[in-house]
């Protein structure tokens, strides 16, 4: 321990030596580098014990089946980082799949049917990220008001009918350009696109600054609410791609809410290692956590084990995670 | 003391028997069974005295044309659309009845109470409601039967005594063999099948599982029961735990059962994107509508649920027929026009008999 402190104090003083590698990424993406060690210890547990779990349609249905969760989820790691929360984001995905398949159904070009779920989500989260920049409207408080709003809009609209005969162009979710199913290129390459703007630009790297210490960014001359503004539009968009996603898998659209779906979302990203307190996590790490679910809920069916401990086990990393993030950020002493 | 011995001895028996025909938890609630006849000879069915409530000083209405109004749990959805459809069909084969659909656009208990009360202010001889909470609705129906008007619920009941008589869709065991028989006409006897239902502590799938486990055992010994995943009422974990299924089972698997509206048509999409229509059945409870692409195409040949319009129009001929004094109390039968002969069970329940089942050729009579 006491060496590990001196190399970090002698690494503190002579700055321009890179530190090593592994020390690097442990410190940078400790809560990414545990949840890929927990998801290839899962696949080959299981895999040695069921091949089949490895089989390519299995790893197909594990990545692809659940990509539009790991695509919301980047959009609610930014909201999380700057501080605040959105519970209507499962709400907002039945509401713009339902819209996206009416268009579709209806004989508009493609591209609108997809087009339009992004425009929405965008237009829905500026009003839900003005009411929390500018009125001071606490996020919690303004997406359950927008949660039920959608909900109930929803039903009375459409009173629960489904929408089908979806044109076969629409189903951008069963594409496989280069063999690869497009959710899944959709989620890696969002993923990486996120990433790297959160950590190399100035605007993605100031959200932790106003989530983590919102006074001090006001000090040093950031405008909190401009950025909260632009996280909750950005984070719609993030939707409604999640929601094409969604909405193409299948032949059928269901146009009610997805249950429980803002949960997952949430959990996913908080599993990931963003702190729920704000100011810090990675989407790189929302996206593996979201995996890590798709992946142990297959796992239990392989292994013949009751969907309930699904719960349990998610709930149980919930408190893990969120249990060692508070002991990282108790003051040393 | 020996008699708690014996339960436990029964059950541990039971229990070693069910385990055996199928390893893995069914989502079965713990409630008895009482599976069917194979054959589909009527169950001999425990008399039960009439529990139904009278009208009372009801004026003679034979013969004489009456005024009907159908008041669903809401209206603007297809389901209830097709019921009120069933109405106004026997209503103009009868010849005698004025009938009228008229709901909230919300499935609200508050606005059906308020709706009936107006109508029985208004004056109508007969009402046909589908109760929204089977006790709060209770007080308003007792009140049109004092005031000598005809009640006759289907698709959902009321308390007994506040109507007359309730159409029953359809029993749990009859649910259990129309799935099970036609799971079997494609599988074969001796097929391999897993379930996909909402979730295991949901009361009707979980009652439904319990009756297909008995009649399958009973019935179709030779089939494995492999699984049944839970899937709540979300279509895409619908399609993941079907497609997981698929995975988990490769060819030994040969029939999916979908037990809710969102699960069937989900593992129906599953199986047809794996490529696997014709290697493995898709049978289950569904609306018509959202099956229609997957039997059109073929993947799918049979879905599973009542004729909400048969359901609509049993109602109406209930209800003239108790307004013609026709149905009474202690009838063990009743005529219901195209319909013929329908069983009465539990003393005031009108049962619609079998589920009706979907399938290419019939499909598109059905819009909800």
């Amino acid at each position: 321990m006491a060496a590990v402190q001196t190399s970090i104090s002698v690494s503190a003083h002579k700055v321009q030596r890179p530190r090593p590698l592994f020390a690097r990424l442990m410190s940078d993406y400790g809560q990414e580098c545990v949840i890929i060690a927990a998801i290839l210890l899962l696949f080959v547990a299981v895999g040695l014990y069921n091949p089949r779990f490895l089989s390519a349609s299995n790893l197909n249905t594990i990545f692809a089946g659940n990509a539009y969760i790991a695509v919301a989820a980047i959009g609610m790691s930014m909201v999380i980082i700057t501080g605040h929360i959105d519970v209507s984001i499962g709400a907002l995905i039945g509401v713009l799949a339902t819209i996206s398949g009416t268009l579709a159904v209806s004989g508009y070009p493609v591209w609108m049917a997809w087009g339009a779920p992004i425009l929405l989500g965008m237009a829905a989260n500026f009003v839900v990220g003005w009411l929390v920049a500018y009125a001071r409207i606490p996020s919690i408080v303004v997406t359950l008001g927008m949660m039920s709003i959608l909900r109930g809009g929803l039903i009375s609209v459409t009173g629960g009918t489904w929408i089908s005969g979806l044109p076969k162009a629409f189903m951008i979710a069963q594409w496989k350009p280069f063999g690869l199913p497009f959710p899944i290129i959709a989620m890696v390459v969002l993923t990486l696109i996120a990433a790297w703007w959160m950590r190399n630009f100035p605007f993605g790297r100031s959200l932790y600054a106003v989530g983590g210490n919102p006074e001090a960014a006001k000090a040093t001359g950031l405008s909190s609410e401009r950025r909260v503004l632009a996280v909750f539009v950005i984070h719609g968009a993030f939707a409604g791609i999640a929601t094409i996603l969604f909405a193409t898998q299948l032949q059928v659209i269901q146009s009610t809410v997805p249950p429980n779906l803002e949960l997952t979302v949430i959990t996913a990203a908080v599993i990931g290692g963003v702190s729920i307190l704000g100011g810090s996590g990675t989407v790189i790490g929302s996206t593996l956590a979201a995996i890590l679910f798709a992946a142990i809920g297959s796992a239990l069916i392989f292994v013949n084990v009751s969907a309930y401990w699904l719960r349990a086990v998610i709930g149980g990393l919930i408190l893990i995670t969120v249990l060692a993030d508070m002991i990282r950020r108790r003051p040393k002493t | 003391m020996r008699r708690s011995m014996m339960t436990t001895l029964l059950t541990l028996a039971l229990s070693a028997g069910t385990s055996h025909a199928a390893p893995v938890w069914t989502g079965a609630d713990d409630q008895p069974t009482s599976p069917l006849a194979c054959d589909g000879a009527p169950a001999a069915a425990t008399p039960v005295a009439y529990n139904g409530g009278t009208p009372t000083k009801a004026p003679d209405r034979k013969g004489k044309t009456i005024k009907v109004v159908d008041v669903p749990k809401l209206v603007g959805i297809g389901y209830f659309n097709s019921t009120s459809q069933g109405v106004k069909d026997a209503a103009k084969e009868l010849g005698t009845v004025d009938a009228k659909t008229d709901g909230s656009t919300k499935a609200n208990i508050d606005d059906q109470i308020t709706l009936i009360d107006n109508y029985i202010t208004s004056g109508v001889d007969g009402i046909l409601f589908s109760a929204n909470d089977p006790v709060a609705i209770a007080p308003v129906l007792k009140k049109a039967l004092a005031a000598g008007i005809n009640v006759v619920g289907y698709d959902a009941d009321a308390q007994p005594d506040a109507r007359q008589w309730f159409v029953n869709p359809a029993t749990p065991t009859g649910v259990a063999k129309s799935l099970i028989d036609t799971l079997a006409k494609e599988i074969g006897q001796e097929g391999s099948f897993a379930i996909v239902t909402s979730t295991f502590t949901t009361p009707n799938q979980a009652r439904w599982i319990a009756e297909m486990s008995a009649y399958q055992a009973k019935c179709y010994p030779k089939m494995k029961w492999l699984e049944t995943v839970e899937a709540q009422e979300d279509n895409i974990l619908s399609f993941n735990q079907a497609n997981t299924l698929l995975n988990k089972y490769g060819s030994d698997l040969k029939g999916i059962i979908g037990m809710t509206s969102v699960a069937t048509p989900a593992a129906a999409d599953a199986v047809t994107q794996a490529g696997q229509c014709g290697k493995v059945s898709v049978v289950g409870l569904a609306t018509p509508n959202p099956m229609k692409p997957y039997i059109k195409a073929g993947c799918v040949k049979s879905a599973v649920l009542w004729s909400t319009v048969d359901l609509g129009y049993a109602a109406m001929q209930a209800l003239r027929a108790s307004a013609d004094g026709t149905l009474k109390p202690g009838d063990k039968t009743f005529k219901a026009g195209r319909l013929g002969e329908l069983q009465i069970i539990n003393g005031s329940q009108i049962l619609l008999g079998s589920p009706a089942v979907f399938t290419k050729d019939n499909v598109d009579k059905f819009d909800f």
